[in-house]
């Protein structure tokens, strides 16, 4: 076997040597992505909080509801067939669709649901404050998810949230619903199959997960129970090839169909190609730096403003970002309810320097910014410290991987960091409650939002932000998060730059995938070739 | 003296002081290593970087981390304008960041050499002088260095350290010594039992004075060779540990790193990594013919 292989192997190597290059081609019923996909660590729903996994679960899962992609307002049934708010909005009823089942052929039914979301809870991995937040921990969920009748799951509440709110936490991957009768065969040591489901899949979606080899590759493949439209391919594989130039030489000769992590300057010269073409679609996924208030400079509010006119935001997004970002300066991204959509910074540096003069510092000081290690924004960042630099801020980079610079920050000991924040579900409450809630700024705080992380100290906003999350009526509640976003832009110690635009490079005979608002409603099903 | 020109009193059979013997000599080594142009050339680059370090702030056109305008001057090619070697991501002139970037290589060769000689030499001639369980304990840990492939070595000492170039220069040193203490060990060896260094014992002369003032001197001409020609092996050691991301950092012009940050270019704008890559070659080659051409005049054993 082993020498076949190798002989295989010389054979294909002399062949690419001697032989003209002959476009190769992928099966007409396979699509073949590459990504980096070494961020997955786990295909439980219950764990899944990454973007790669998160995408492969919402092709592979099905949640209570799901929303349309291109209008997130759109909440429609999925395995459930309808919902009811009770009148007091402390519970919500979910009635179950009948005669549909999961890939393994077993039926979906209400008690499948009521497992999923109290194993979530119980399993309480990083996802679960999705659930846990409206009143659910281990000890109540049984009380608080509970089946009623043969077809209804009754989801209970501590507070009458806003139902939307509700509606879009359940969207999420924590919320997807899992075989409980194969899970439960697998379950070792009472820990509801979680060792099992981490490497498996026991889902409902259009396509079944077949494998996953970490670091190397995802396979897969076409549901056969799937209760819906089947999907026009037999097998989806995602490749592991983290680096862009090497995606772009893969997808100019054929071996791939689509590209997934391009850098600004492949993707003009994808767009020069007549055989290849670009999906875009806009992102939930914010770029800001935070600015830590535990440092002496950057606590005066005059220098916070000083520095949200020191970055080139259009030429950024022009240039090293062409079509990756668009400029976005409030906390919730475009798409969202009640996001604010006003960018009133841009590069002025003598509007600058007359703030740095107000703030006591008119020459300038030093400080120092954790930068995440990727091209991309160690390139953001350096056009920044260039600018920074005309207004005599001298900034010095420390650069880090992910691990390093995220736990410096967590730990708040950072002067500046520049972060990238993707919202957890679709409401405008999950990047509400981290960049403008803080309800308890102390070392030792249990509640670490990113408003905890540069340590602002904001009682005021952190009661706005509690009252639109139980506001029932959306224009209201809209209208809320406006004045918030417009207060934070004004005095918060965040310098919000963009909002993430997703580009994926294509083959041109590839059609219908669609690229949604998070990287769950990231949809193959509907791809043909 | 009036007589005499310059050149015949160097040259003189007969030197009437010890500084005229001096002088000569160095100036009969000077004859013949001008005599190999390979080692003269050696000599020129390096007298080039040195020049083009000191001057940095006169020959550079451009300032090295600050770019221009993002929409206009970004992935200029080469010989655009006055960007003689284009522009790179972050419209940054990349002359300006090559010449700039002189310094940082310069920096590193010197203070590695300052570090790591005198710290070989040290270890070498002292256990090779006093010899017995010194030499075994102190070889020994030579060993323990030489068992690490340099660059790994490198890696986890800055690893350890934290990235930076002053990080890097450390950790280079630290794994540049050991071969400089099994050559001046060898070298000791060899002299050890010698006539004129019994003859300096038997004056009462201390270990420290015969070590410093009898051994040292001896020893230094093969490790000065060997030292020139490690440079090259230290620039890339260098070069390496920026294209890791762990020795200068953004926006240092430091040639590996600006290799590393032009590599995503490579296929359309290739001028953004091979312009330093060019100037990592044409250094590296000038240190190791100036190394070859040193060893060819200062090596007693290689002369005919």
């Amino acid at each position: 076997m082993l020498h076949s292989r190798t002989l295989l192997a010389a054979t294909v190597a002399a062949f690419t040597l001697f032989s003209a290059p002959v476009r190769a081609e992928t099966p007409a019923d396979t699509l073949i992505q590459a990504w980096a996909i070494d961020d997955i660590i786990s295909l439980d729903p219950a764990e899944i909080f990454e973007f790669t996994a998160s995408e492969i679960a919402g092709n592979s899962y099905e949640g209570l509801i799901g929303y349309d992609p291109a209008d997130v307002t759109k909440i429609y049934g999925k395995i459930a067939e309808s919902w009811e708010v009770a009148a007091d909005g402390m519970s919500i009823s979910f009635k179950i669709k009948p005669g549909r089942s999961f890939a393994s052929g077993n039926p979906i039914t209400a008690e499948d649901v009521v497992f999923s979301l109290t194993r979530a809870v119980k399993l309480d991995k990083s996802p679960a404050f999705i659930l846990t937040q409206f009143g659910l921990n281990p000890e109540n969920v049984d009380q608080m998810v509970v089946q009623e009748g043969a077809d209804t799951v009754v989801f209970k509440m501590d507070k009458p949230y806003a139902p939307t709110l509700v509606l879009y936490c359940l969207t999420a991957t924590v919320g997807f619903v899992v075989d409980k009768k194969l899970v439960m065969e697998h379950e070792a040591n009472g820990d509801f199959g979680y060792e099992w489901l981490k490497t498996n899949y026991a889902g409902s979606g259009p396509f079944a997960i077949r494998e996953w080899r970490a670091n190397e590759a995802v396979v897969m493949e076409r549901n056969a129970n799937y209760s819906g439209d089947a999907p026009a391919m037999a097998r989806v594989i995602y490749r592991h090839i983290p680096e862009g130039a090497t995606q772009r030489l893969l997808l100019e000769q054929g071996d791939i169909d689509i590209a997934r992590s391009l850098t600004a300057e492949e993707l003009d010269a994808v767009r020069a190609n007549p055989d290849l073409k670009i999906q875009e679609g806009p992102k939930g996924s914010i770029y800001y730096l935070g600015l830590n208030q535990k440092n002496e400079y950057l606590s005066k509010p005059a220098v916070r403003q000083a520095m949200k006119y020191l970055v080139d935001y259009q030429a950024i997004a022009d240039t090293i970002m062409k079509g990756k970002v668009s400029v976005h300066q409030a906390f919730l991204p475009n798409g969202f309810l009640g996001a604010l959509n006003d960018n009133p910074f841009a590069l002025d540096v003598a509007r600058a320097k007359e703030l740095l003069a107000e703030a006591g510092v008119p020459d300038g000081f030093s400080v120092t910014m954790d930068t995440r290690n990727t091209p991309e924004i160690t390139g953001i960042a350096q056009a920044i410290q260039q600018t920074m630099a005309e207004a005599g801020i001298t900034m010095e980079l420390i650069p880090g991987d992910g691990q390093q610079t995220l736990t410096k920050y967590r730990a708040r000991n950072h002067d500046i960091y520049i972060g990238r924040w993707g919202p957890d579900y679709q409401d405008p409450h999950t990047n509400a409650d981290t960049f403008a809630r803080n309800p308890d700024n102390s070392d030792d705080a249990t509640s670490k939002p990113l408003a905890w992380r540069n340590a602002w100290d904001i009682p005021e906003m952190t009661k706005m932000a509690d009252a639109a999350m139980l506001e029932g009526d959306a224009a209201k509640r809209a209208e809320m998060y406006l004045e918030i976003q417009r207060e934070h832009q004004e005095t918060s110690p965040f310098v919000i730059m963009f909002q993430e635009i997703e580009v994926s490079a294509m083959r041109n005979n590839v059609n219908g995938f669609i690229v949604g608002p998070s990287f769950n409603d990231n949809n193959f099903a509907h791809v043909t070739k | 003296m009036t007589a005499m020109t310059r050149r015949e009193w160097l040259l003189s059979e007969r030197p009437a002081s010890r500084r005229q013997a001096r002088l000569g000599q160095a100036y009969r080594t000077w004859l013949t290593f001008r005599s190999n142009w390979l080692a003269m050339v050696g000599l020129g680059i390096v007298l080039a970087l040195i020049l083009v370090a000191i001057f940095a702030d006169v020959i550079a056109p451009y300032n090295p981390v600050i770019g221009g305008d993002l929409r206009t001057a970004r992935f200029l090619p080469p010989l655009t304008g006055d960007h003689l070697l284009g522009t790179d991501d972050l419209a940054r002139d990349i002359f300006s960041r090559i010449v700039h970037g002189s310094r940082l290589t310069l920096m590193v060769v010197v203070l590695v050499a300052v570090i790591a000689t005198p710290i070989g030499l040290l270890v070498g001639t002292t256990s090779g002088y006093f010899g017995g369980w010194v030499d075994t304990v102190l070889m020994r840990i030579t060993d323990i260095f030489l068992a690490f492939p340099r660059l790994i070595l490198a890696l986890a000492f800055v690893a350890a350290l934290g990235p930076g170039i002053e990080n890097a220069i450390i950790a280079i040193a630290i794994t540049s010594w050991p071969p400089y203490a099994r050559l001046a060990r060898a070298e000791t060896l060899t002299i050890r039992d010698s006539d004129y260094i019994n003859a300096a014992r038997l004056q009462g002369a201390s270990s420290a004075r015969i070590l410093w003032g009898h051994v040292t001197p001896l020893c230094l001409s093969s490790v000065i060779i060997r030292v020139t020609l490690d440079m090259a092996g230290i620039i890339l050691t260098a070069a390496g540990l920026g294209f890791l991301g762990l020795g200068a950092q953004p926006p240092q012009p430091e040639w590996g790193a600006m290799i590393a940050a032009g590599r995503r270019f490579l296929i359309d704008q290739w001028w953004v990594a091979t312009m330093p890559g060019i100037a990592i070659f044409i250094v590296s080659l000038g240190f190791n013919l100036l190394g070859d051409g040193l060893r060819d005049v200062l090596d007693p054993k290689a002369r005919k």
